[in-house]
C-alpha cells in the first residue's frame, strides 16, 4: 500500500492505483468525464486536473499512479482554475441546449458546471456545427454538437462489447463522433453507451422527450431476464400518468455491482421491461367470469383441502421466497407434486453477461429441490386424470400441449388455477385466474446462476387488485388452515435460512444491496 | 485493377511491421495510389487485413490530410498557405491560379486535370512562396513560374544550401544526393565500424561528452535518452526515427534525408546498437515523396553492402530498417503522436507515464530520435566528443542546419555552430533583410517559438541561451519579418495552423485553438472593424488556460505565439482593432 496526502487527509492506496482512486477513497470526488473505471484510460478530457506538489504542472488524477508521500490538492485555487478553464473549453462549442435535452438534470457538463465552473461565459464566435438526432441504431441517438468526444463510447465498444461500431473522425475541432455510415448500433449491449455517455450526446431513443429526469423515482432492483442477476435500478413515475401512457417504468439502468455485471447490462434486459404495465393481468376471474379475491381464496382453499392429487407447476422466475413457500405449502403440508420448471425458454447466451437460462432464479429452485419434476409429465398425469388439481404459476401450458389437449385438462381437473401477471392463453382454460404482482412490485431474492443471493426490492406496489405471490400463499396456508408465523418476505427469507444450509445465516440486511455468495 | 490485385503486395507491407495494424497507413498509400482515391471498399479491405473494424479505419482516413475519400484530378497542386510562404505573397497564388484555370482550392479542373488543394506548411519555405505538384516541391512561384508550372514545366528549386560543413552538410554538395560509394569514400561507416566494436556504456558516454542534444526541437541530451532504455527487459526494443518535419519555418530534415541519407542510416546503426534495437523504423512526413524514396534507396544499398540485416560487417549485430510514411498530420512530429501514427491510429499522442523508453511502440521500449539528432552522430564518434563539443557552447556541442526564411534576401540551409547569434544568422548567413528594409520581428526556433522583436537578435541559438531569451531554440526554423508585417495578420496565420493542426484529443487544444483562430479571423476579417479590446484580453486569458494542460505540448505551442505577439506589438494589435488598418493595408508592400 501507498501512502499520500489528498486535501490534507492521509489516505493509502494499492500501488499501481491512480489518485482519482485513492481520492474515491476519501469520499473526494474528482469531477471527470472521459474517466470510466471499467474503460482504460484515454486522459482526453481534462476535466480532473489536480494540484500535485513539486510538480510545475497540473496533472489529471486519472493517469497520476499515487507515489509514496505525495501530496495532492484537488481543491486549491490553481485546481480549480485549471477545472473551470478545461469546463470553459469544453462547453465553448458546446450547444447548451439544456432545456431540449434528455440529459438535462443526470448531465454532468451541467452538474460540474454548477459545482467547479460558475465562471461567465466569453464564447462570442460561431459555434462549430455538427449533425443533431442521428438514429444510430433501434435504442441510441446521437447529438454531435453535445458531443465532448471523451471517447467513453469509444472505448466501451472496442474494450467491452467487442464491437468497434464508434469512431472519432477527423481532427481538430472538426472532430465528430459517429458511425462509419451503413454501420448500426446493434450489437446487444449498445444501451450501456447511454449510460456512460457523461453528456446529452448518446441518448435511449424510447426514453427520449418521456420525461424529465427529476421526476423519475428510481428504486434498486434485480433484472429478471436471465440467471446472471444484473443489478439494475427501476426508473419509474407513479404520480405523473400522462409522461407515458400511464406506465409506470420508463427505464432500467444497471447498478454497478463488481461481482456481477459490473457497470453494464445487455440490451434484450435493459429493454424487456415493457410486459411490467402491458396486458396485465388485473382482475381476480372464474371461469371466464370477474370474481373477488375472498371468493377465490375460499374457493380454492376449500378444494384443495379436500383433494389429494395435487400438481403444481412454478417457475424459475418466483422469488426464493415464494418458492419456499411452495414448497412447505403445497409439497410439504399437501403432499403435492412441485415443479419448477423454467418459464421462459432458454435463448442465445454470449460470453459476456447474457445466459441462455432466461430465468432469474433457476438456481434457487434447484437449491429448494424443486427441479426434480417434470412440468410436463404433470401435465400428461393431469390428462390422464391422475391429478385433481393443477395449479400453474405464470406458465403457458399451450407451449406444451395444443389448445384442444388444454380444453380437455381443463375438463378433467376439479381445480386449475393459474396465478400470474400477464394474459396468457392458459389463463382462459383455467378455473381461477389470479393476477400477481410483477418482480419489481414485490420484494424478495433470486439466486443467480453462480450461487449468488440478490434482493430484487420493491419498486413501487402491485397494481390495484392483484397480489404478490408470497402473500398469496401465506393467505392460502391459512385458508387450509394451516398458517405460516411469517408476515413479510423478510420474514420468509429468514424461516428459509433456518431451513437451508446454503442460506444459512443470511438475512436481509447481510445480503444488502449487492447480494450475498451462498456456500457451495 | 480491383483491390484483390493489391493483395500480394499488401502481403508484402504488413509482414514488415511486427503488429498487423501498423501496416494501416501504407496499405492506405497503396490503394490511394492505385485507384486515385480510398473508397469504402478500400476501407473494409484494409480494415480486414489489419484487423481492425472499418470505423476506425475511417477515422484514420479523416484524421490525415493526404488520403482522399473521392476521385479527384489526374494531377494535385498543394498550394502552402503558411507564415513563411504568407510572408513571400502566398496569398496571391491561389487568385493567381484561380485566373488562369477558373478554380478555387477544393476544386479541379473541368478536364479532370488538376485539382488545387490549400496545404499548411509543406517545409519548404526557402523556395517560398511554393506548392507541390503531385510529388514535385515547385518554388518561388512567382507570376513567371507559377506559369512554367501551369504550362506543365516544372524547375528543380536552387535554393541556397550550406555545403561547407563541419558536421552535417558536407556532402549536400550534389542535389541529387550522396550515395553508398561516394559516402565510404567520404569516410562514411567508419564511426559505426567503431561503435560496433564498443560497448553500449562507452558510445553513451561519448555522445554524452559531445554534448549532443536533441535537435528535434526539444533539446533532451540525447546520451541520456538512450540510458533510459531498460537494460533487462525481455521485450524487443525499437528505434524510430522521426522524419515528420513538420514545423513551419523548418526544412533541414529533408536536406539530410535527400542528399546525405547513409549518415543518418549510420547514426542509426550507433544508436541502434547502443540501446540494443534490432528494428529500427523511419517515419517520413507523407508530403516528403522524394525523402522517402531516397532513403529507401539508401537503405537497400545499405542492406546490400552489409551494413543492414543479419550480422552487420560481422559484428554479429543485427538491424532491420523500415521506412514508413506519414500521411499529413503536423502532430505527428511530437513523439508519442509518431508512435501512435506508426502503431495505424490517428496521430494522438499518447499519455504520460509510461515514457516510450520504457513503453513505447507496440508498448516495448524505443527511443525516438530527430534525424539531424542521429546524422551528428557518426561525426561525434568519428573526430571524438572533444572536437564536436568544442564547435558548440559549453552545454550544446556540434551544430545545426538554421532554417531562415521569411524576409531575408537569401533564405536557405546555413550549417553554423549552436552558438551562432540570430543576428549573424540574418545579416551574415542570410545576407540581411530583403530590399534594405528593417527588421520588425523574428521567430528563432519554427512557429511555436516565442516571437523576438528587432532589438533581441543578438542572441545564441543553443537551446539554454534562447529559453534565457524567452523563447527557444525548437526546430531550428528562423522566420524573419520586416517592417511591412502586419502582426496581426502574421499571428493569424499561425493561429490558422494550429487550429488546423490540432489533433483534437484534449479538449482545451481541440477547443482552444479553433476559439483562437475565430477571434482573431474576425479580428483581422477584411470586412472592417470586427474586433474589440477586449478580444486582446480574451486571447490571452485562452492561451493562458490552454498551457499546460494538454497530454502533449501542442497547447502550449500554440499559446506562445498569442501571447509573446500581443505583449510585445501590444500597440499594433490595438490600433489595428481600433482603426481596422495595418502596415500591411496602409504602406506599399512588394
Amino acid at each position: 500500500m501507498i501512502k499520500l496526502t489528498i486535501d490534507g487527509r492521509e489516505v493509502e492506496s494499492p500501488e499501481g492505483s491512480t489518485v482519482i482512486q485513492a481520492a474515491e477513497k476519501l469520499g473526494i470526488f474528482i469531477p471527470r468525464y472521459c474517466y470510466h473505471p471499467g474503460l482504460s484510460i484515454a486522459g482526453n478530457c481534462r476535466i480532473c486536473l489536480i494540484d500535485v506538489e513539486k510538480n510545475p504542472k497540473l496533472q489529471i488524477a486519472c493517469n497520476t499512479p499515487v507515489a509514496p508521500g505525495m501530496v495532492v490538492h484537488t481543491m486549491n485555487e490553481k485546481a480549480e482554475d485549471g477545472r473551470r478553464a478545461v469546463l470553459e473549453f469544453l462547453l465553448a462549442n458546446h450547444p447548451l441546449d439544456c432545456p431540449v435535452c434528455d440529459q438535462s438534470g443526470e448531465c454532468d457538463l451541467q452538474n460540474f458546471y454548477m459545482n467547479f465552473g460558475l465562471y461567465d461565459p466569453r464564447f462570442r464566435e460561431q459555434k462549430v456545427k455538427k449533425k443533431k438526432a442521428v438514429a444510430l441504431g433501434p435504442h441510441v441517438m446521437l447529438d454531435q454538437e453535445r458531443c465532448i468526444l471523451c471517447s467513453r463510447c469509444v472505448r466501451f465498444s472496442d474494450e467491452i462489447s467487442k464491437t468497434g461500431e464508434f469512431g472519432i473522425f477527423n481532427r481538430g475541432d472538426r472532430a465528430e463522433l459517429g458511425l462509419y455510415p451503413g454501420v448500426v448500433l446493434d450489437n446487444p449491449y449498445s444501451g450501456n453507451v447511454i449510460d456512460i455517455c457523461p453528456v446529452g450526446a448518446l441518448t435511449e431513443r424510447e426514453f427520449r422527450f418521456k420525461a424529465r429526469v427529476w421526476y423519475l423515482s428510481s428504486a434498486p432492483s434485480v433484472c429478471n431476464g436471465c440467471s446472471t442477476g444484473c443489478n439494475i435500478d427501476v426508473h419509474f413515475v407513479l404520480d405523473r400518468p400522462h409522461l407515458n401512457d400511464g406506465a409506470r417504468v420508463l427505464r432500467l439502468k444497471p447498478r454497478v455491482n463488481p461481482d456481477v455485471n459490473e457497470w453494464w447490462m445487455c440490451d434484450e434486459g435493459r429493454f424487456g421491461f415493457h410486459w411490467i404495465d402491458r396486458e396485465r393481468l388485473t382482475k381476480v376471474r372464474h371461469r371466464g367470469a370477474d370474481s373477488k379475491w375472498d371468493a377465490a381464496l375460499s374457493g380454492i382453499g376449500a378444494d384443495l383441502a379436500k383433494l389429494t392429487k395435487i400438481g403444481v407447476i412454478a417457475s424459475s422466475q418466483l422469488t426464493t421466497e415464494e418458492l419456499f413457500l411452495i414448497r412447505e405449502i403445497f409439497q410439504s403440508k399437501l403432499g403435492a407434486r412441485v415443479a419448477a420448471p423454467a418459464l421462459k425458454p432458454a435463448g442465445k447466451g454470449d460470453d459476456f453477461l447474457l445466459e441462455a437460462d432466461r430465468n432469474p432464479n433457476t438456481r434457487g429452485a434447484k437449491l429448494l429441490g424443486l427441479d426434480g419434476t417434470d412440468a410436463a409429465s404433470l401435465v400428461t398425469d393431469a390428462l390422464e386424470g391422475r391429478l385433481e388439481a393443477l395449479w400453474v404459476f405464470g406458465h403457458d401450458l399451450t407451449s406444451m400441449v395444443d389448445a384442444k389437449k388444454l380444453q380437455e385438462l381443463s375438463q378433467k381437473l376439479r381445480l386449475f388455477v393459474f396465478s400470474g401477471t400477464n394474459e396468457s392463453p392458459t389463463a382462459s382454460f383455467a378455473h381461477w385466474v389470479l393476477p400477481t404482482a410483477a418482480y419489481v412490485e414485490k420484494d424478495g431474492t433470486f439466486v443467480n446462476k453462480k450461487g449468488r443471493v440478490q434482493r430484487i426490492g420493491r419498486a413501487f406496489p402491485p397494481l390495484p387488485d392483484s397480489r404478490e405471490d408470497w402473500s398469496l400463499l401465506l393467505e392460502i396456508a391459512r385458508r387450509l388452515n394451516q398458517p405460516l408465523s411469517f408476515r413479510k418476505p423478510q420474514e420468509i427469507f429468514l424461516g428459509l435460512a433456518d431451513a437451508e444450509t446454503p442460506f444459512a445465516g443470511l438475512s436481509y440486511e447481510t445480503i444488502g444491496l449487492q447480494g450475498a455468495q451462498l456456500k457451495a | 485493377m480491383n483491390l484483390s490485385d493489391l493483395e500480394p503486395k499488401a502481403k508484402e507491407i504488413i509482414q514488415r511491421y511486427d503488429q498487423r495494424r501498423a501496416a494501416t497507413l501504407p496499405l492506405l498509400w497503396l490503394v490511394q495510389e492505385s485507384f486515385g482515391y480510398v473508397s469504402p471498399e478500400a476501407e473494409r479491405w484494409v480494415g480486414g487485413l489489419v484487423g481492425t473494424t472499418v470505423s476506425h479505419v475511417r477515422e484514420v482516413v479523416s484524421f490525415y490530410t493526404m488520403y482522399r475519400t473521392a476521385p479527384a484530378g489526374r494531377r494535385e497542386l498543394r498550394v502552402c498557405m503558411s507564415l513563411p510562404c504568407l510572408l513571400r505573397g502566398a496569398n496571391d497564388v491561389p487568385h493567381e491560379i484561380e485566373k488562369r484555370l477558373s478554380i478555387r482550392p477544393g476544386e479541379t479542373t473541368p478536364d479532370g486535370e488538376l485539382t488545387l488543394t490549400e496545404v499548411e506548411c509543406l517545409c519548404s519555405c526557402e523556395i517560398a512562396p511554393m506548392a507541390q505538384l503531385d510529388e514535385q516541391f515547385v518554388g518561388p512561384l512567382d507570376k513567371g513560374a507559377l506559369d512554367d508550372l501551369l504550362g506543365g514545366l516544372t524547375r528543380e528549386p536552387e535554393p541556397f544550401i550550406t555545403t561547407d560543413g563541419p558536421i552535417l552538410s558536407t556532402r549536400f554538395k550534389d542535389p541529387g544526393g550522396t550515395w553508398f560509394d561516394a559516402y565510404v569514400k567520404d569516410g562514411g561507416y567508419t564511426a559505426a565500424k567503431k561503435a560496433l566494436s564498443m560497448t553500449p556504456a562507452a558510445i553513451i558516454e561519448e555522445v554524452g561528452k559531445a554534448n549532443l542534444r536533441g535537435l528535434g526541437g526539444a533539446g533532451f541530451p540525447a546520451a541520456r535518452k538512450w540510458s533510459f532504455i531498460p537494460k533487462d527487459s525481455p521485450k524487443p526494443k525499437y528505434l524510430v526515427v522521426n522524419a515528420d518535419e513538420g514545423e513551419p519555418g523548418t526544412f533541414k530534415d529533408r536536406y539530410i534525408l535527400e542528399r546525405d541519407p547513409h549518415a543518418l542510416l549510420e547514426g542509426m546503426i550507433v544508436a541502434a546498437y547502443t540501446i540494443g534495437s534490432h528494428k529500427a523504423y523511419v517515419y517520413i512526413r507523407g508530403e516528403y515523396f522524394r525523402s522517402a524514396k531516397r532513403m529507401g534507396r539508401a537503405v537497400e544499398e545499405a542492406y546490400a553492402k552489409g551494413w543492414l540485416g543479419k550480422n552487420i560487417q560481422g559484428s554479429g549485430f543485427d538491424l532491420d530498417v523500415v521506412i514508413h510514411r506519414g500521411a499529413g498530420a503536423y502532430i505527428c512530429g511530437e513523439e508519442t503522436a509518431l508512435l501512435s501514427s506508426l502503431e495505424g491510429g490517428k496521430g494522438f499522442p499518447k499519455l504520460k507515464p509510461p515514457f516510450p523508453a520504457i513503453s513505447g511502440l507496440f508498448q516495448c521500449p524505443t527511443i525516438v530520435n530527430n534525424v539531424e539528432t542521429l546524422s551528428c552522430v557518426p561525426y561525434i564518434l568519428r573526430h571524438g566528443a572533444e572536437k564536436f563539443g568544442s564547435i558548440g557552447t559549453p552545454k550544446q556541442g556540434g551544430t545545426r542546419l538554421f532554417c531562415v526564411s521569411g524576409h531575408v534576401n537569401r533564405p536557405g540551409v546555413y550549417e553554423a555552430s549552436v552558438g551562432v547569434t540570430l543576428r549573424e544568422l540574418i545579416e551574415k548567413h542570410a545576407q540581411g533583410v530583403r530590399g534594405g528594409r528593417k527588421l520588425k520581428a523574428v521567430i528563432p526556433g519554427g512557429i511555436s517559438a516565442k516571437i523576438l522583436t528587432a532589438d533581441e537578435i543578438d542572441v545564441r541559438m543553443d537551446f539554454d541561451s534562447l529559453i534565457a531569451a524567452g523563447s527557444m531554440a525548437g526546430s531550428g526554423g528562423v522566420i524573419v519579418m520586416d517592417e511591412t508585417t502586419c502582426m496581426v495578420d502574421a499571428l493569424e496565420s499561425a493561429s490558422n495552423f494550429f487550429h488546423h493542426e490540432s489533433c483534437g484529443q484534449c479538449s482545451p487544444c481541440r477547443e482552444g485553438t479553433g476559439w483562437i483562430h475565430r477571434i482573431l479571423r474576425r479580428v483581422t476579417d477584411a470586412k472592417g472593424q470586427m474586433g474589440k479590446l477586449q478580444d486582446l484580453e480574451d486571447l490571452l486569458a485562452i492561451a493562458s488556460d490552454m498551457e499546460g494542460k494538454t497530454i502533449c505540448v501542442f497547447a502550449d505551442a500554440a499559446a506562445w505565439p498569442v501571447q509573446s505577439y500581443i505583449a510585445k506589438f501590444r500597440g499594433e494589435f490595438e490600433e489595428h482593432i481600433r482603426t481596422g488598418k495595418c502596415v500591411r493595408t496602409s504602406e506599399a508592400v512588394a
